[in-house]
């Protein structure tokens, strides 16, 4: 009788990968879903950041799960669909995910309200970021006003953001075949 | 520590380190604006805007929804407001059919140049603008229906742009409020020449007026068709603020609600738009003052 054991193996249950395409797929529908949000007339020109929000918390709570490649494709694919300077944001992302991978540990271990306010830093320091290599490579500063406006959006969306997530994490964890 | 532990935390620091300095070159890249780059970008354009057309249709559903609770709640107010409006559009409505005749007229007369060789084609906007770096739209029309870049992008009420790039099914629009569109226009009522610079914010600036010529606020701004790339007497918005010696225009066209757009295909013929840089796109007007033809010309074409 054929050997049939192979067939049979138990599938790698404890690899990385399939999380790991799971969230690089919900952060590129993410970033669309942020185009989405531009055509709300209220949000003309400054739609809110909200996959900031998402790679700031993943960043945090499972950082083995987005692969930077992960991060500089929401960047790429951000930069391209909204004609920003090419690389820019993939950029501003990357560098922050460098900053935090740094903090980890503290983050980790800290409070919302602290989150909050350290994500409203990081978010500022992105934005001036863009402006600043922006008004370099054009020569010209635009109108500050979307801006402001986008990183306040962006904040006030952040703990909804956060809760969205995360239930959807528990939910997640729900179904998880162990 | 794993010692597999370690290896991955450097592995992903190498990976972290190329991928940063790769975004840093495809900045710089990109502002080199090469054609291999750009068609890169328009072909994964071509290819995601399906996807977002899918992803924004629940958005666009809830904006459907509470526009339609907003309208219901103020329906007496717009009542008023619209037989008011419709009394006076129907003055006006005399009014520019006298106009048009003496206009007609007019051209038999002096030989003007009517806006010739250009057809229209509706195309819907897929994008709006979501950043405040970059006021640019995607919309779905591209190559295969004939559209170039350079061609203009317009409403009924307005321009809106002009094609900065052309994908297989899509095409990339540069707008008015683009920090980097410059587009010569003419004011209506004095036609003095200036051009209308874009903020990346709601409003226009117009700049290189002549020190002589006094804008009015609410006086309509039009392309003068310089440079040939646009044709003139295109709505480009009107004169909303003066404030130290800066005139704010605000758009004709509501750009903050664009559902559908007419792409003005033909008529750059003898344009050379093969290496159309941004900043080179829409020609200045000429500094000498003796190639000014149009300075000073009011609208019924008299001197002041």
């Amino acid at each position: 009788m054929r050997d049939q054991r192979s067939y049979f193996e138990r599938a790698d249950f404890e690899s990385d990968f399939p999380p790991q395409f799971l969230v690089s797929i919900v952060g590129v529908t993410i970033v669309l879903l942020e185009l989405g949000f531009a055509q709300w007339p209220f949000f003309y020109g400054a739609a809110p950041v909200l996959s900031l929000i998402f790679i700031y918390y993943m960043n945090i709570y499972h950082e083995k799960y987005i692969p930077v490649f992960v991060i500089f494709l929401m960047g790429i694919v951000g930069d391209v669909l909204l004609s920003d300077l090419l690389g820019g944001r993939a950029t501003a992302f990357l560098l922050l995910t460098y900053v935090m991978q740094h903090r980890l540990a503290r983050l980790q271990q800290s409070d919302f309200g602290w989150l909050w306010l350290d994500f409203s830093v990081s978010c500022a320091a992105i934005s001036l970021f863009q402006l600043l290599l922006f008004s370099a490579l054009n020569l010209a500063i635009p109108s500050l006003s979307p801006i402001l406006f986008q990183l306040g959006a962006t904040l006030i969306l952040f703990p909804i953001g956060f809760v969205i997530i995360f239930t959807v994490y528990r939910l997640l964890q729900k179904v998880k075949i162990v | 520590m794993r010692v597999s532990d370690k290896a991955r935390i450097r592995q992903r620091r190498i990976i972290h380190g190329v991928l940063i300095f790769l975004s840093f070159s495809l900045m710089f890249l990109g502002k080199a604006d090469l054609s291999a780059l750009r068609n890169i970008r328009m072909g994964s354009s071509d290819f995601l805007a399906p996807f977002i057309d899918f992803v924004s249709a629940p958005i666009r559903g809830i904006e459907t929804m509470v526009e339609g609770v907003r309208t219901v709640a103020s329906l007496r107010a717009e009542n008023v407001r619209l037989q008011g409006e419709n009394d006076l559009l129907k003055r006006w409505r005399r009014r520019a059919e006298i106009l048009e005749s003496e206009n007609r007229q007019l051209r038999s007369v002096t030989g003007a140049a009517a806006v010739k060789n250009r057809i229209q084609i509706t195309a819907r906007a897929v994008t709006a603008p979501g950043g405040g770096f970059a006021h640019t739209v995607l919309i779905a029309i591209g190559g295969e229906e004939g559209i170039v870049r350079g061609n203009p992008v317009v409403t009924a009420d307005g321009l809106v742009g002009i094609v900065i790039d052309v994908g297989r099914a899509y095409a990339r629009v540069l707008m008015i409020s683009d920090i980097n569109a410059r587009i010569p226009v003419i004011l209506s009522s004095s036609s003095w020449p200036g051009l209308s610079v874009g903020q990346n914010g709601q409003f226009l600036d117009l700049q290189f007026l002549p020190d002589e010529a006094t804008p009015k606020i609410g006086e309509l701004v039009l392309t003068s068709g310089h440079g040939g790339v646009l044709p003139n007497g295109l709505a480009v918005g009107r004169v909303d603020q003066i404030k130290d010696g800066k005139i704010r225009v605000r758009p004709a066209v509501d750009l903050r609600n664009l559902s559908y757009v007419s792409v003005l295909t033909g008529g750059l013929d003898g344009i050379d738009n093969s290496n159309l840089d941004l900043a080179d796109f829409y020609t200045p007007l000429p500094i000498d003052d003796t190639t000014r033809l149009l300075e000073g010309l009011n609208s019924s074409g008299q001197r002041r």
